[in-house]
């Protein structure tokens, strides 16, 4: 990874990438129905960018997200992180990648482990990859908690999940995944669970962390507004298929797929 | 009259904290087909007023004031056997977690027919198999899969079940807490559509709680925005949303975002959740609120009328008079 040149490779590329599943593999071992969870699938994420994934439930955006941060492997099709083919690592390369992407959950209530104090949380990944002695990981936490702002980071360092809202155990969330400074970060809608006053909060901590330092995302989300709000690019995905790629503002203003135009149909709205 | 009238209603929980108010002396009416909708965060207390209107508050729940009329009674001194034949007879509840609101381990329409069973013992089979059938063509489930069990059928097709469970009785107030809550975009806006279509042609009273406010929009005649247990602002539809008087509206407003709103995106600095242990009648939005001057912590907030049917909580009568910011 080390010539690696943004202008000439996406950060990230998908090419063909088909995910199948076997649900049910019949009560005496009998050949059950496949699901195909995403149907060849190409897609390029560049350097800095936040890339929207919309669809709705079932349709595989999580799965594409589990894919690109390697928690799953694909059945066909090649994944690549700058340039460098990611389907086969293994050992330190393997390591190296894990140091490199990170991922944020869905519902903050269940992703924090509630016996770690967040200080534990947030240098576990630290300690894992073997950076830094105990005081220069204490030094990182604190910085990293007064970047998501929970400030002072020192009043939050010592606390457990329980004593923190959902909006705050969400930043927590987000301080762990980017205190190794990834390279990309898989977003699984981080603002699903919380309140709209919450959310808008925590869309502009993503777009801030993204201008600092430069990071890149994929914002996985079924509420194609916060995608506008927050996305450079936008994918449709339905059924296992990208149906659409283009700037948030041309999706919703000239959407082309017939699905792309009944997503933005039923997108609530109180303009009277 | 209305349908049902609430009255100065106040409940606590019991925690080892002390009592912590979750709902602080509330009052609004219901009236026959104009769905009132309940909009607020997590933990405002609207779950709680739905719960207190089906008698299903947990035990460490006390009501510590008011009154809800309903028909002829009093349904805060309701004991466990009265309520028993108003609940799912009289008044009616569509719940949250379609996922988890039905049972595993029965077949559907079984799960209707109970509910049925429950207040018309003596019905005819004929006449029950007759109204489970209507029942599912009402909302929309092929008669095939009646037979089903709840693992087959998908999220918008479980919670059409939930809806049909609730209607089963004829009810005349049902109560729908966060109904889409669960459910995607399309599966919600399917379910809005069979909600308001139900209710226009069956003309039952309508308690729509969600924290989305779209959502209560697109079904509700009547707002009532809550925030710290307390309801801070109330008006027909078009008022509250098309000119929002209370700080926290306007907050709430504010940073909803839809397709064609990203220009006026206002980002709330909501530091503090709202304290539910302060003393009655305080205005519990003041530790987030911008307008907020040092009158608002001693002060208690009165209601201020905008029109008939528009009004709000605050101490100041200048910040809800005047529409702009």
């Amino acid at each position: 990874m080390t010539n690696y040149d943004p202008d000439k490779h996406p950060l990230i590329e998908m090419k063909g990438v088909t995910k199948a599943y076997n649900p049910r593999k019949g009560f005496f071992g009998r050949k059950g129905n496949k699901v195909l969870a995403l149907n060849d699938i190409d897609l390029n994420i560049h350097k800095g960018e936040i890339f929207g994934l919309v669809g709705q439930s079932g349709s595989g955006k999580t799965t594409t997200g589990r894919l690109l941060v390697k928690l799953e492997d694909p059945t066909h099709g090649k994944i690549r992180l700058k340039g460098e083919l990611i389907n086969d690592l293994g050992g330190k390369p393997l390591q190296h990648f894990r140091s490199k992407v990170q991922m944020i959950f869905q519902d903050p209530y269940q992703s924090l482990n509630p016996h770690l104090s967040i200080a534990e949380t947030i240098s576990e990944p630290l300690v894992v990859h073997g950076i830094g002695s105990p005081e220069s990981r204490r030094e990182k936490v604190i910085q990293t908690l007064e970047t998501v702002g929970l400030r002072p980071g020192k009043a939050f360092y010592n606390h457990y999940p329980h004593q923190l809202s959902g909006g705050q155990r969400q930043r927590v969330a987000v301080a762990r995944a980017i205190v190794l400074d990834p390279e990309f970060i898989v977003a699984d809608e981080p603002t699903s669970m919380l309140d709209a006053t919450i959310a808008i909060q925590l869309l502009r901590l993503l777009s801030r962390i993204r201008d600092e330092f430069g990071m890149t995302f994929l914002f996985i989300t079924h509420n194609l507004a916060a995608a506008k709000y927050l996305c450079d690019r936008v994918a449709v995905i339905h059924e296992g298929h990208i149906v659409e790629v283009n700037t948030a503002e041309n999706i919703i203003r000239n959407p082309e797929h017939p699905y792309t135009k009944k997503l933005i149909k039923v997108q609530p709205g109180f303009r009277f | 009259m209305s349908l049902l009238s609430v009255d100065n209603l106040s409940i606590g929980y019991e925690t080892k904290n002390g009592m912590v108010k979750a709902v602080d002396g509330i009052s609004f009416s219901l009236e026959k087909g104009r769905p009132l909708g309940f909009v607020g965060e997590s933990g405002c207390g609207k779950t709680t007023i739905g719960m207190t209107l089906m008698g299903l508050l947990p035990d460490n729940a006390k009501i510590l004031s008011g009154s809800v009329r309903f028909q002829t009674q009093d349904l805060v001194r309701l004991t466990e056997d009265q309520w028993r034949s108003v609940r799912g007879k009289d008044i009616a509840m569509i719940f949250q977690a379609a996922m988890n609101a039905l049972n595993p381990v029965y077949r559907v329409d079984d799960q209707v027919r109970e509910a049925i069973l429950a207040h018309r013992p003596d019905i005819s089979d004929k006449e029950l198999n007759h109204r489970i059938r209507e029942l599912f063509e009402l909302v929309e489930i092929p008669y095939e899969r009646i037979h089903d069990y709840p693992h087959e059928y998908s999220g918008g097709m479980k919670q059409r079940v939930i809806i049909a469970m609730a209607l089963a009785c004829q009810p005349q107030v049902i109560i729908a807490d966060e109904p889409t809550t669960a459910l995607d975009v399309i599966v919600q806006d399917q379910i809005l559509e069979e909600l308001r279509a139900i209710q226009s042609k069956l003309n039952t009273g309508l308690i729509f709680i969600s924290h989305d406010i779209a959502v209560v929009a697109s079904i509700c005649e009547d707002i009532c925005v809550m925030y710290g247990g307390q309801i801070v602002e109330t008006g027909t539809r078009k008022e509250v949303f098309s000119s929002p008087r209370h700080p926290y509206t306007k907050t709430l407003l504010g940073s909803y975002l839809s397709l064609d709103n990203e220009e006026h995106i206002i980002i709330p600095d909501m530091r503090e959740s709202a304290d539910l242990t302060l003393a009655s009648g305080c205005c519990r939005f003041q530790a987030n609120c911008t307008a907020c001057d040092a009158a608002c912590k001693s002060d208690q907030p009165t209601w201020i009328d905008i029109s008939p049917t528009h009004k709000a909580l605050c101490c100041d009568a200048g910040i809800i008079r005047n529409p702009h910011d």
